[in-house]
């Protein structure tokens, strides 16, 4: 199975309080931010890298993972990371990301998956600096393929992909033919959770999350593939259409009061809350 | 080099994620010395793969020796392979230092000094029955000089002996402050061979034991200042049966003290990346402290007292990064430090930590004398530096000497 993993640079959500906004409130100032790869999509790397392995063995691969940005220079050591942590190769889109959008991503993506052919897309179920959710959802219209978003478990079946979804209330199986477009929730990394048709039954990773790159992989990252394409060359006639009015901080957190008594706090959770 | 490289900052990474999830929870029991570090650190060595670099460290120098009569220790003469080597071990003590300087040690002694040695001194077959399993950390190792009246002075006051007794010797002796003493598997015990001449003149001797050896008793761990994590003991030889097959290199005439400088020169070059690791903790801490705690109405860092405190640990960060790029740099071109360059190395990082911690406890106040808040473990543990792999009374005239020969 061949799967195109695509990551996005966030700010270090550990980071939060150095995330400045100007007195202009025009932009986010990024100078001074450390950046990482979205935890959800390092869940779909994660997810990506089972699914292609039989579990015991990482080093022997049952297929492809590759990994892809759209960003500038510096996102190049997201995907050396990536590659550290057992991709096989790398794509960079060349692009400012002030003039991202997620529609324009997904028109992007759309067109390296028409070169690179893959079997399955798969991302976070959404990125944590701006929480929004849409490129899975948009690439899968484009491309017209099936999709699952916000997967829990996979398993890899003869004529495609069983994903169960939580959803309210319960959970909802979903099957998928491929190709087709996934995106992933925190509980896909879950040591049972995802199954490929080369995993061993019973077979259960020591581990919840992404999982470390060993120190020889890390010294040999920089000899695997690393292609750069050119956003203006794959998606020469679009812009994003998202506009961004203003940026505020949210207001810090007031002081509480002591009230007196019950009264007092009923009288004033009915009058000043307006809450009862 | 100026400046860690891409590569470097992603083993930084992914040591300091493996340091947060692995180690800093189980920092209390460390501290008190209910849970000895090696599970934890084979855990480290799973994760990262450096069991198999340590196999196929141990292979390269089996063929290093086959190939040639030269010392496996000069194995780092190739083009800047030896400069990752040394930043890639690094790496990893600056991080643990950060948190469980005391992991470092329990770890430099059994896979670096203690396999260090055997790989250095001993025979073929004696890496090979030792060496490979201290390496990857299956066999945990001791490397026993000091004695209750030998510190410093290690050679000249050791009275444990070696006596000849038909093909075999027969050791005698007490040994402590031995790191991991109480839990290792295996022990290289230095002594001196006993031809009833003058103590003075008599030969030092190394001798490779195994845990559960007729008369070898390995006591408890000792109480100590700090560096809980790393457990010290004594060890007891009361006539020690061992044939020469665990005489380490198989000889009575091999010089130990052209061996022992080489050995004092990894472990001093050591300490710069744990006083590194010592050093940018506290400076993280102090100054997210001096930003959030307030005092007089303002966050104490914009008092200058405050200022001049972190100031100066900064002084100190940089220092001793730039001793830790030189050493990488070094190793690059195949060079290594003089003794003397080695000991004044040592002797100011050493200093540099002790002060940097317990300014940064003074910083914190009393909130610093608490454990809760890390900065007085890294200050108790700040000072072995000073002491340990000689102490700056011994690095002092080392480096004298060499000035004024």
């Amino acid at each position: 199975m061949k799967i195109l993993v695509a990551l996005k640079r966030v700010a270090d959500p550990a980071n939060h309080n150095k995330v400045k906004i100007p007195a202009s409130g025009d932009r986010i100032d990024t100078a001074g931010l450390e950046w990482q790869i979205n935890p959800f999509d390092l869940y779909a790397l994660e997810t990506a890298l089972r699914l292609t392995e039989n579990g015991k063995n990482p080093k022997k691969r049952e297929g492809e993972v590759v990994v892809l940005t759209i960003g500038p220079k510096e996102t190049e050591t997201n995907l050396r990371s990536a590659l550290a942590t057992g991709a096989d190769r790398a794509i960079r889109i060349e692009a400012v990301d002030e003039e991202l959008d997620g529609r324009l991503v997904a028109h992007a993506l759309a067109k390296i998956v028409e070169e690179e052919k893959p079997d399955v897309v798969m991302m976070g179920k959404q990125v944590v600096d701006s929480e929004t959710n849409m490129v899975g959802q948009v690439l899968a219209e484009l491309l017209d393929w099936p999709m699952a978003t916000f997967a829990a478990t996979i398993q890899e079946q003869p004529d495609g992909l069983l994903v169960e979804r939580e959803v309210d209330g319960g959970v909802a199986k979903v099957k998928v033919t491929l190709p087709a477009v996934v995106t992933v929730d925190l509980r896909i990394v879950s040591p049972t959770s995802v199954r490929s048709k080369h995993t061993e039954a019973g077979f259960k990773y020591p581990y919840e999350e992404v999982r470390f790159a060993p120190l020889p992989a890390i010294m040999q990252a920089k000899k695997k593939p690393l292609a750069i394409k050119n956003l203006s060359e794959l998606t020469p006639d679009l812009k994003s259409t998202t506009r961004y009015v203003k940026y505020e901080a949210p207001p810090g957190r007031k002081a509480g009061i002591k009230v007196k008594d019950v009264q007092e706090l009923v009288q004033k959770l009915a009058t000043e809350a307006k809450v009862i | 080099m100026i400046e860690w490289s891409e590569q470097h900052q992603a083993i930084f990474s992914a040591f300091r994620r493996f340091v947060q999830q692995e180690i800093a929870p189980l920092r209390d029991e460390l501290e008190h010395g209910t849970l000895p570090p090696y599970d934890v650190l084979r855990k480290m060595f799973a994760t990262f793969g450096l069991k198999e670099l340590a196999e196929m460290r141990f292979a390269k120098a089996l063929e290093q020796d086959a190939a040639a009569d030269r010392p496996a220790s000069d194995s780092e003469q190739d083009d800047g392979v030896g400069g990752d080597m040394v930043a890639m071990q690094m790496i990893p003590i600056i991080e643990l230092s950060r948190v469980s300087p005391g992991m470092v040690t329990a770890l430099g002694v059994s896979a670096g000094l203690t396999a260090g040695t055997i790989l250095s001194r001993g025979t073929r077959a004696q890496k090979e029955r030792w060496g490979r399993e201290l390496l990857t950390l299956d066999r945990i190792g001791a490397w026993a000089i000091t004695e209750p009246g030998s510190g410093s002075d290690a050679f000249g006051a050791m009275t444990s002996t070696a006596r000849r007794d038909g093909d075999e010797y027969l050791l005698n002796g007490n040994k402590t402050f031995i790191t991991n003493g109480p839990y290792a598997d295996t022990i290289v015990f230095i002594c001196k061979l006993d031809e009833g001449n003058d103590p003075k003149v008599r030969k030092v001797l190394s001798f490779v034991l195994d845990r559960g050896m007729p008369g070898l008793t390995q006591s408890k761990p000792l109480r100590k200042m700090g560096l809980h994590a790393s457990p010290t003991g004594e060890l007891f030889l009361e006539d020690v049966r061992v044939g020469r097959e665990r005489l380490l290199g198989e000889t009575e005439e091999i010089s130990y003290r052209t061996g022992a400088k080489d050995t004092f020169k990894t472990e001093r070059t050591g300490v710069v990346a744990m006083a590194l690791g010592i050093v940018e903790e506290c400076l993280e801490l102090c100054v997210n402290y001096a930003k959030t705690r307030v005092q007089f109405g303002k966050p104490i860092g914009e008092f200058q007292l405050i200022q001049l405190k972190i100031a100066k640990m900064e002084v100190a960060r940089m220092n001793i990064q730039n001793l830790a790029f030189r050493l990488i740099e070094l190793a690059r071109k195949g060079k290594k430090m003089s003794l003397a360059e080695a000991s004044a190395c040592k002797l100011y990082c050493a200093g540099a930590a002790s002060e940097v911690a317990l300014e940064a406890v003074q910083l914190f106040g009393g909130n610093g004398y608490m454990a809760e808040y890390r900065v007085e473990q890294l200050a108790r543990d700040a000072k072995v530096l000073q002491i340990y792999g000689g102490t700056d009374e011994i690095q002092v005239s080392q480096i004298a000497r060499s000035l004024l020969e």
